[in-house]
């Protein structure tokens, strides 16, 4: 049974049991790790989601006048109102921050989330694929030791 | 059969060929931290390059939100971009000067065995 990987065709038959193993351990290590990154990206976009929520709900005209209380702590808060219903200050990243309007922030966020969403998608991709090199691998090493097993047990197969 | 020099040889070649290995993680690590942070000062000069002159721009020192401006903060990201792309540069050279001595060090190890 052939399997090619990326441009390297290997014969996973040709491969002993103790290659396999070490194979199968690599692909899984690879897929954890990308399932991972996979959970932060999500988690990320999650966030991102949140922000444009908070400035839909909080943001707007009907709070304006509302009394608020402001954290100055974790465990201090003020009471105090919004002062500007109109702008916002975004973090860009690199410890920048840039005051924005409403609607411009919107845009921000919503661009985040969709760059975010692209990777989402091309590493899902990329798990599904390395998730299949795994399970073929897997196949190949079962065989290999079904073999291995009836080859030093004729006794065990023959009847 | 190897004699107890000869094996001691191959010890030697063969940890310095782990040495090398181990070099050679830690460099590609610090070259993808590099690449995530040129990702991010790209995105963040894209969005300064977005905003008009009057807009404003805060930096974050401690815990405190510093007006800077326009011009000065994407002064800033610029010059950051550019550090960064001469670090990844001289990393990946140095990746390859590992890679090289690696390879060579392999070749001495096979030809003991």
């Amino acid at each position: 049974m052939a399997s090619s990987e990326k441009g390297q065709t290997v014969d996973l038959a040709s491969l002993s049991i103790q290659q396999l193993s070490q194979v199968k351990k690599q692909l899984d290590d690879e897929v954890q790790h990308l399932t991972t990154s996979y959970q932060s990206l999500l988690a990320a976009q999650r966030k991102f989601r949140e922000c444009l929520a908070s400035i839909k709900n909080g943001i707007a005209n009907s709070t304006q006048d509302k009394p608020l209380l402001v954290p100055l702590t974790a465990s201090l808060y003020v009471p105090g109102t919004l002062a500007d219903t109109e702008h916002v200050i975004v973090d860009v990243g690199t410890g920048f921050y840039v005051e924005k309007n409403v609607k411009e922030a919107g845009e921000f966020y919503n661009g985040k989330i969709e760059e975010v969403g692209g990777n989402v998608k091309s590493l899902e991709g990329i798990v599904n694929a390395k998730g299949q090199n795994l399970r073929v691998v897997e196949e190949v090493l079962r065989q290999k030791m079904v073999a291995a097993n009836t080859s030093s047990n004729p006794a065990a197969s023959a009847s | 059969m190897a004699t107890v020099d000869q094996q001691k040889q191959l010890q030697t070649l063969s940890d310095e060929y782990q040495g090398f290995q181990t070099e050679l993680q830690e460099a590609i690590s610090a070259r993808q931290k590099l690449e995530s942070q040129q990702q991010e000062n790209k995105s963040v000069q894209k969005e300064f390059a977005k905003l008009s002159d009057d807009a404003n721009i805060y930096k974050l020192v401690g815990p405190v939100l510093l007006k800077q401006e326009t011009a000065e903060a994407k002064s800033t990201v610029d010059g950051r971009l550019e550090f960064i792309e001469k670090e990844i540069k001289r990393i990946e050279k140095h990746i390859s000067n590992i890679q090289e001595k690696s390879e060579d060090k392999k070749m001495e190890v096979s030809h003991y065995l």
